[in-house]
């Protein structure tokens, strides 16, 4: 099977698990008792006025109706109205998702580093007091709730120490990250200038540009240059024109939502490290749970990879110890640390709405605990259903890289 | 070449290298990576340049609230959406702040003067001059007459003018000239001023507040873009009806539909901006939304908000009174809290018709335990729906619920044997609580209050909780068996009280049923209170109002709180005064 | 055959002695097994051994909270309730989840898992999707919203949390059933005639069993997690009944104000509880499968 073969063949097992998850989140939720649109109104609506906002909301209709505009809104990520306050879902989703993402990318970092680096330990004190107390330290985080250690972790550091906020994402006195902002030349642009100089030089450089390239022979100097600057000439003229048609495109804005790589655009230190302040406790919290099948997964490959000849070899060379094990041991085990990564992933959302509920960490499971409260049914499919959506891609990802990077899986 | 025998030569070369240099890569870049750390981290603390704090004037206020419909004083009846009508707009007439909000505690706003009738229906109110909308149009008697006639018309279901029965009280606002307005009422009524200074009597912006139907609940006057653009969360919502008031409301942002943040700017069109030292004080307000209140406490003890306003838990409040880089401030308390017997039938429950099994009931409530317990003694026992403070409830004397005693239980026993309840075939009831941290302490509250009922050895008492718009609906729909529920005065007076007996929320399935019920002695009483102006003749008609109520016990009160802020201590102009306002204009900091 | 069998339940229930000798996998299952049972008896005879009625108000006079003392080792709560009773006693609702909820699991994840590798075919590929698809959602995610739609209650938050383990039990069985099928005793069987019933329940299943003990146990103390954090986002129980899950939620109010008893005791319970089980499942495993013991 060759590596086209298998990706196809990847990417087409996961659509019918997510469509049967789809539906499953779908059934669930058509299923629940009570009535959302009662629930809105209260009592004191009128019947027509409910019959009005279960056509608004399209409960009204059969449920096989309902079941194919689930799917084709799906596949044009509208996941529906919020039965609260009909705003779309999926906005409420996406401003909700960013905070998630960045609690999920350091918590999993942490896990790692922690995970490799007392996996590393244990295994090259195989047998002894250190190799007993990490393993036992690798089971005993696995069965500690997660808000028990947050919570421990909070009254230490951010009540008893004072070094670290307890709760939130951004502290109130700063205005939030707001990312890269390019400008892209003209400010006030106006349209007799444009037309009068940029359109004939534009059609100029272009005229110049097409008829270098159709030479066949090209060389840097001069002809090559020229094409360079011709190019250059038309992008700008290009950017001139979209930046006078569309004013939003005037300057170039980009914002991850993740509040570390947003203040690191913006070129504020002071926001990067109030946020990482911030960021500090849930994603130790959340990576400490995490570590331990990451140091487990460490130790039992280290143990083999240190028994083979290479390793052999390279102690014999007199090769530095940390070495070793650093540079050589350690990257047998990275195939199998990145596929454990993605059978966390998993784990790792259902450790997140946790984790966000006791840091008040603005994300997707404190949305969804949220929603619950209120029997906002509408939002908590759009939630559930994301989530399955996520871990789907997620694990396809790692699956894909793993056939890019391990060779066998290709045989 | 093979796997291995590659590596080797790798390994090879790799160590030759090693052993030319004294000091390997990773040393150098370890220490590198260490020294920036550290720099940073003494840069960081010693709050240098790139590190350097914006001086930021505005002023930060956190809070567990939210804003539950809509800042629209046609569609908002909850604490929060009431607490920012009041900072962003502005009624005829305002409580004097820190008082305790008597007839002359009342200040001209928008109204400047005003006269009334002997016999309390014709109300006639002088307009300010001069006083600009934010566009630019002056305001005048027509804006007063609109916005009535358009919060009265909205006639929204969970609207305070429907459930405070504006409509019963208010025939109609008539334009006499261009700054005279005048109130025709339906019957007299005597705590008519508070009605408008209450933030329901707002001026809207009729610019703002859009279009609007007759009855826009009535389904065949609609079409969906109507409802959308009342109930949507990124239009009506954000959407304010106001701007006459000390601040305007600048942004407000919402993450995952959740308020997440508020800022305030100060209104350069306010009337009363040159008063003296300047209003609002502070030019620039941010408001913080928390999770709940455990996360505020943290917060405002980190010092990331100057203010912390509802709710801060009592043993947070004892704790923080400790501490010497805050200071605590206490309010005059009006909240209450009572609990209500539903008297309708209850499927797979006795019904609670009977006056005996509501007295009993209520003599096996220890008010002091609860105080004691779950408040810490920042509550206090109340034995009347009129807390004590109001007219005719003075410090010291117990309300009339005081005969009933607390923890009574050998009357409770017989009031039940005579129903046939005792330690064998004991009184089974449903007691539901809130759990969404609407109600500070609820569960710790139920919690107690099962044990006291269940201590008198003739009850068992079930559990049963939801969140705060399940409990509404359940509210509504009658199917609580007994409840707890809470109130927040809208304007300071008996009247505002007393009417809990039937409001209109709960009139319908609680009231009623007892055989000898007192229900049109109690009606007539509470009418005959609110057409009077002569204080001796409602106290004893308030009275004989609560002494019905003892007898037939449809609602219980069990306690009154104060309010309670938190600040650091250069934050002054804080009053938390009976009204339950927060006036956030009259914050500053020294 | 029997021998075969036997020889597998001892490897499973071996005496305490003979786990001892088994290296640091058999000290494992003693401890688990030590700490697990301990916390079993000590929750079943809780209403008998506490020194207070752990849902008594107020059996310490105010001002409540106060730190552990003489008379109340593990302090009390805001209400005036003794911790230690409360911790005593604490364990019953997490633990009739847990047991219940393996139970479920059994009942369904194990026929499940035995007709759809028996089947094969198309059967086998629809229940291997299903079951696929429940195992790559997050557990947690799934039994919050199944809870959520249930309502409250032991059975209720037993099944949400046994919807989100009969997938490992399903695949547990399903690769075993595989690998023994092919095994010479069992074609011998079936050359002998045996019919797809009796391989089934003579010789599959027996060989089974350790396989899904240790996914057991582990789906244990799971469970016990997995209820903890269903009572911590609200889905609990009930209030009037002692239980660990609550106390640390309701704790984490009076964690600023520094009443660190109120959180830290319940919430080691749980940690002991969970850890007991999760070195059962450990040890068991490591028994079963002593590829790293060399």
């Amino acid at each position: 099977m060759g590596l086209r073969t298998y990706i196809i063949t990847r990417i087409l097992l996961t659509l019918p698990m997510i469509m049967l998850l789809l539906s499953i989140v779908f059934l669930i939720i058509r299923v629940m008792p009570g009535d959302p649109v009662l629930l809105h109104f209260e009592k004191k609506a009128s019947e027509e006025a409910m019959a009005e906002m279960r056509r608004i909301l399209g409960l009204d209709k059969p449920l096989y109706i309902q079941y194919f505009e689930y799917l084709v809104g799906l596949l044009r990520g509208d996941l529906g109205k919020s039965m609260q306050d009909f705003s779309p879902i999926s906005d409420q989703i996406f401003s909700a998702f960013p905070a998630t993402l960045e609690l999920a990318i350091s918590s999993t970092l942490v896990a790692v580093i922690v995970g490799v680096l007392l996996g590393v330990k244990a295994s090259q004190s195989y047998n002894s007091l250190w190799d007993h107390s990490i393993r036992t330290l690798g089971i005993a985080v696995y069965a500690t709730p997660i808000f028990f250690l947050g919570m421990v972790l909070q009254l230490v550091f951010a009540i008893n120490l004072r070094m670290l906020p307890a709760n939130g994402r951004f502290p109130p006195f700063l205005l939030e990250p707001n990312g890269l902002t390019l400008q892209l030349g003209i400010q006030t642009p106006d349209l007799v200038p444009i037309v009068l100089w940029f359109v004939p030089i534009g059609f100029a450089s272009l005229a110049i540009c097409i008829t270098v390239l159709k030479r066949k022979r090209l060389r840097f100097w001069p002809n090559g240059l020229i094409a360079v600057l011709s190019t250059l000439l038309v992008g700008w003229v290009i950017c001139m024109y979209l930046a006078w048609y569309f004013p939003s495109a005037r300057t170039l804005h980009i914002k991850t939502g993740l509040y570390t790589v947003d203040s690191l655009m913006e070129g504020s230190p002071l926001k990067f490290v109030e946020s990482i302040r911030y960021l500090f406790l849930p994603s130790i919290t959340l990576g400490l749970v995490l570590s331990g099948v990451f140091t487990r997964l460490t130790r039992s490959n280290m143990l083999e990879t240190l028994r083979l000849d290479f390793v052999t070899a390279a102690r014999a060379r007199g090769l530095k110890e940390g070495a070793v094990i650093y540079g050589y041991a350690l990257r047998n085990a990275f195939l199998p640390i990145l596929t454990m990564m993605g059978l966390q992933f998993a784990t790792l959302l259902g450790g997140a709405i946790l984790t966000e509920t006791t840091f008040s960490w603005p994300g997707l499971g404190r949305y969804l605990v949220d929603r619950i409260n209120f029997r906002d049914y509408t939002a908590i499919q759009g939630a559930v259903v994301y989530f399955a959506v996520i871990v789907a891609a997620v694990n396809l990802i790692i699956d894909l890289l793993y056939a890019f990077l391990d060779p066998r899986i290709r045989l | 070449m093979h796997y291995n025998l590659v590596l080797l030569k790798v390994l090879k070369m790799k160590k030759l290298k090693d052993s030319k240099r004294g000091i390997s890569t990773t040393t150098i870049a370890g220490t590198i990576i260490l020294i920036v750390i550290i720099a940073v981290a003494a840069l960081y603390v010693l709050e240098l340049p790139p590190f350097t704090r914006p001086v930021s004037k505005a002023l930060i206020m956190g809070t567990t609230d939210s804003v539950e419909s809509a800042i629209d004083p046609a569609q908002a009846y909850d604490y929060f959406g009431w607490e920012i009508l009041q900072n962003t707009g502005c009624t005829l007439i305002e409580v004097e702040p820190g008082s305790s909000a008597e007839a002359d505690d009342y200040n001209p706003a928008l109204a400047t003067q005003w006269t009334t009738s002997t016999d309390l229906k014709i109300w006639t109110f002088t307009l300010r001059q001069g006083v600009l909308f934010g566009d630019g149009t002056e305001f005048n008697a027509t804006h007063v007459k609109y916005s009535f006639d358009r919060n009265m018309g909205i006639a929204s279901p969970d609207g305070p003018q429907l459930n405070m029965e504006y409509d019963a009280i208010i025939d109609n606002v008539e334009v006499v000239s261009k700054y005279v307005v005048r109130f025709n009422l339906r019957i007299p009524f005597g705590p008519f001023l508070g009605l408008l200074a209450c933030q329901a009597s707002s001026i809207v912006n009729p610019e703002y507040s859009g279009g609007w139907k007759t009855n826009w609940w009535d389904a065949d006057s609609w079409s969906t873009d109507d409802v959308v653009w009342f109930a949507n969360g990124t239009d009506a919502r954000t959407r304010n009806t106001m701007d006459l008031g000390p601040y305007r409301l600048a942004n407000w942002t919402r993450v995952a539909g959740k308020d997440y943040e508020m800022r305030l700017e100060a209104n350069p069109n306010y009337w009363n901006r040159a008063a003296e030292g300047g209003l609002p004080k502070t030019e620039e307000v941010i408001i913080r939304f928390y999770a709940d209140a455990t996360a505020l406490r943290l917060a405002i003890e980190a010092g990331d908000i100057d203010v912390a306003f509802r709710h801060i838990t009592a043993t947070d409040i004892e704790d923080l009174k400790d501490n010497p880089n805050l200071h605590v401030w206490q309010g005059t308390g009006a909240a209450i809290q009572y609990m209500i017997f539903q008297e309708d039938h209850v499927p797979g429950l006795p019904q609670l018709n009977d006056a005996k099994i509501r007295r009993a009931l209520a003599a096996c409530l220890d008010r002091p335990e609860v105080c004691e317990t779950v408040f810490l003694g920042q509550a206090s026992p109340l034995y009347s729906m009129i807390p004590t403070g109001m007219l005719g409830r003075p410090e010291g004397v117990p309300g009339p619920f005081a005969v009933l005693g607390d923890a009574n239980y050998t009357y409770a026993k017989s009031l039940l044997a005579d129903l046939g309840y005792n330690e064998t075939n004991k009184l089974e009831i449903e007691l539901w609580y809130e759990t969404s941290g609407h109600y500070p302490s609820s569960p710790d509250q139920a919690e107690l209050y099962k044990s006291q009922f269940e201590a008198s050895n003739v009850t068992t008492v079930t559990l049963q909780s939801a969140d705060w718009p399940s409990y509404r609906i359940n509210r509504n729909e009658g199917v609580m068996h007994v409840f707890l529920y809470g109130w927040y005065p809208d304007y300071i007076d008996p009247d505002n009280y007393a009417f809990l007996y039937w409001a209109p929320w709960l009139g319908h399935h609680y009231i009623g049923h007892n055989a000898t019920n007192n229900y049109s002695a109690m009606k007539a009483a509470y009418d005959a209170a609110r057409a009077s102006t002569d204080e001796t003749e409602r106290i004893s008609l308030y009275n004989e109002l609560e002494g019905y109520a003892v007898e037939d016990c449809p609602v219980v009160p069990i306690w009154q709180g104060a309010a309670w802020a938190v600040t650091k201590p250069n934050i002054k102009g804080v009053y938390l005064d009976i009204t339950q306002n927060w006036r956030i204009w009259l914050l500053y900091e020294e | 055959m029997i021998k075969t069998r036997k020889a597998i339940l001892t490897r499973l229930i071996p005496s305490l002695t003979s786990l001892a000798k088994r290296g640091s996998a058999g000290w494992m299952v003693i401890i688990g097994l030590f700490i697990s049972v301990t916390i079993i008896s000590m929750t079943i005879l809780g209403p008998w051994i506490s020194p207070h009625d752990p849902t008594a108000k107020l059996v310490n006079p105010p001002p409540n909270p106060s730190p552990p003392s003489l008379d109340f080792p593990m302090g009390t709560n805001l209400l005036g309730q003794d911790m230690l009773s409360r911790v005593l006693s604490g364990g019953s609702i997490m633990l009739q989840v847990a047991f219940l909820s393996v139970l479920f699991c059994f009942i369904i994840g194990v026929p499940i898992g035995l007709l759809s590798s028996y089947a094969g075919g198309i059967v086998d590929k629809t229940f291997t999707l299903v079951m696929d698809s429940f195992y790559a959602f997050p557990g947690l995610v799934l039994a919050i919203a199944i809870a959520a739609m249930m309502g409250r209650g032991v059975v209720n938050m037993a099944l949400s949390i046994a919807v989100v383990y009969v997938p490992s039990y399903f695949r547990i069985v399903r690769s075993q059933v595989l690998t023994i099928r092919e095994l010479p005793y069992t074609e011998a069987a079936r050359a002998a005639g045996a019919k797809g019933r009796t391989i089934l329940l003579h010789y599959v299943l027996p060989n089974v069993v350790p396989s899904i003990v240790v996914v057991a146990t582990v789906n244990f103390a799971d469970a016990i997690l997995t209820a903890a954090g269903l009572t911590f986002v609200g889905l609990g129980v009930g209030i009037d009944v002692p239980d660990w899950g609550w106390d640390l939620t309701k704790g984490r109010a009076l964690l600023p104000s520094g009443a660190w008893w109120v959180i830290t005791f319940p919430g080691l319970m749980i940690v002991l509880l969970a850890l007991g089980f999760t070195f059962i499942g450990e040890g068991l495993s490591e028994l079963l499968n002593p590829r790293l013991e060399q």
